[in-house]
């Protein structure tokens, strides 16, 4: 065991090294500035070396009673590393210009809240997603890190984050609203025999499943608030088309699934926003689904998992869970659409004018698109900060 | 959005650091009873020690609303629900005896902070054992991160 944790000790030396030459040689060619992403990245990387270089000098003492404790070490060390190699360190490794747009979005989204200011953000490639820890990285497919229309979608990742710093006051909610659900799905008629227990369980799936689907339902509620119609539009544009799956899910693929049936998601979005006063959207968010749904013959049957008498309280506990994380609410003159200089300086502007640019003229979309890119890379967003 | 691997992302996270605290008050313990000096600064044996005790705190009351009350764990993050299923199995099957584990969560974290020479058998074996469940319970993140070849 002495011989083998060596081994494994100085390999793993060999790679942090190798890593930490590869991020040095790879930091003049990212775009993020200042680079806190990659010192952050760079010291992680140090902490590791030194934990391993520990667990050599632990060996040296040559205690039978230390081995167990040194594997264990080494374990943490190996994981973290594969952590840092195979997925931290490839945004600074797989570096590129177009980076550029993405990242300046995410370091304003971060700036926009006291907790998330000094959090550096990156990208990387891959479906929709966030790592929401420190430092945070968010998960992006490849084309949509060089265009504006699916940058809101990143106004509900960074919700995941607001959870975690609130996360027992977030719980706290989560457990008040599975309560009431648990309630609203009580039997009138009090039983003691078989048929009472198997729903009883029943009632204890969906309870239980509710604890995630909150949780997703608050990041789309953090991405309207923050991002207005383009979040909307955002949202829909990318899932309506995926298919029958997201306007229905059979009751066995129900339980304990990490997101809601997406038409639950659009239903309480397209009742925020009617509470916003932006019934327009509100009623073509409504529409649009219920013409995919009607042309793919879908009956909406959520098999008690969802149910509209549950609405109220759902969006009573996510109001609560707004009010406790605090996301920079959008202001009415972003979402105006009308095109001045201030739209290429604050994102949440262009962005509402982006889609709805898109709406108007998709032919004349991607020549405006690129200008107004180019525009908002080169602005001060200094005034949008907050 | 589509990708759920946040969930695990953070249960990672949260497990790597508290077994790394362990082998910090583990490999402390055990270097001071051989009569050897500790390579980790006493900074990082009170962030070890403050971080098991804030975990175990929290861990309790959860503890006993699943075993003793048998009532379901609302507002209870999925993956610590697994854990904490993993710990009361484990306690019906025999596989940890550690009384501190068995059933007094709270007073373990007192025993924590204990110089006393007497406990420090006591304290390893707690560590010992919440280490091996908290090692099992990571595997599945590790599963869902780094799969396999």
């Amino acid at each position: 065991m002495q011989k083998l944790l060596k081994q494994n000790n100085i390999a793993l030396l060999h790679e942090i090294e190798h890593l930490q030459r590869s991020l040095i040689d790879a930091q003049g060619n990212i775009p993020e500035k200042p680079q806190i992403y990659t010192t952050w990245i760079i010291k992680e990387c140090d902490l590791l070396y030194q934990r391993a270089l520990n667990n050599l000098k632990y060996l040296e003492f040559e205690l039978e009673d230390l081995l167990r404790d040194i594997l264990s070490e080494t374990e943490l060390v190996t994981r973290a590393f594969y952590d840092l190699n195979g997925q931290r360190a490839s945004p600074i490794l797989r570096a590129r210009a177009s980076d550029q747009l993405s990242l300046k979005f995410l370091l304003w989204l971060h700036s926009t809240h006291t907790r998330a200011k000094n959090i550096p953000a990156a990208i990387c490639d891959g479906e929709f997603g966030v790592w929401p820890i420190q430092p945070t990285l968010y998960a992006t497919p490849c084309t949509s890190q060089k265009g504006l229309r699916n940058l809101p979608i990143f106004f509900h990742e960074f919700g995941h984050l607001l959870y975690t710093f609130h996360q027992p006051e977030m719980d706290a909610i989560i457990n008040e609203l599975q309560a009431e659900i648990r309630d609203s799905l009580r039997s009138s008629v009090e039983r003691n025999d078989e048929y009472e227990r198997t729903r009883e369980t029943e009632r204890d799936v969906i309870v239980h499943t509710w604890y995630e689907w909150a949780q997703e339902c608050f990041c789309d509620a953090v991405g309207l608030v923050m991002g207005g119609p383009s979040f909307t539009h955002a949202f829909s544009m990318y899932f309506r088309a995926l298919g029958w799956n997201e306007y229905h899910v059979p009751k066995r693929e129900l339980a304990h699934r990490s997101h809601p049936v997406t038409w639950i998601r659009i239903r309480l979005l397209v009742d925020r926003a009617r509470q916003m006063d932006y019934n327009v959207v509100a009623t073509d968010l409504e529409e649009k689904w219920r013409q995919v749904a009607a042309a793919l013959g879908v009956r909406e049957d959520y098999y008690g998992f969802y149910d509209p008498k549950f609405l109220s309280v759902i969006q009573d506990k996510l109001d609560d869970m707004l009010m406790e994380t605090s996301p920079r609410k959008f202001q009415a003159s972003e979402i105006s659409n009308q095109e001045t200089e201030s739209t290429f300086t604050s994102p949440v502007a262009l962005l509402n004018r982006a889609w709805q640019k898109f709406i108007e003229d998709p032919d004349g979309y991607r020549e405006w698109e690129s200008d107004a890119i180019a525009r908002f890379i080169d602005a001060d967003l200094g005034t949008f900060l907050t | 959005m589509m990708n759920s691997q946040w969930r695990a992302v953070q249960s990672f996270q949260e497990n790597q650091n508290l077994i790394s605290a362990i082998n910090i008050l583990s490999i402390h313990i055990k270097l001071e009873m051989a009569g050897h000096s500790n390579l980790n600064k006493e900074e990082d044996i009170r962030k070890a020690k403050k971080e098991l005790g804030a975990f175990l705190t929290e861990l309790n009351p959860q503890v006993k609303r699943a075993e003793v009350e048998n009532k379901p764990l609302l507002g209870v993050d999925p993956r610590r629900r697994q854990f904490i299923k993993h710990l009361i199995t484990a306690k019906r099957n025999y596989r940890i005896s550690s009384p501190f584990l068995l059933g007094k969560l709270l007073e373990g974290v007192q025993l924590l902070h204990s110089d006393a020479k007497a406990d420090k058998q006591a304290i390893l074996l707690f560590l010992e054992e919440l280490r091996m469940l908290l090692e099992e319970h990571i595997g599945s993140d590790v599963q869902q991160l780094f799969g396999g070849f």
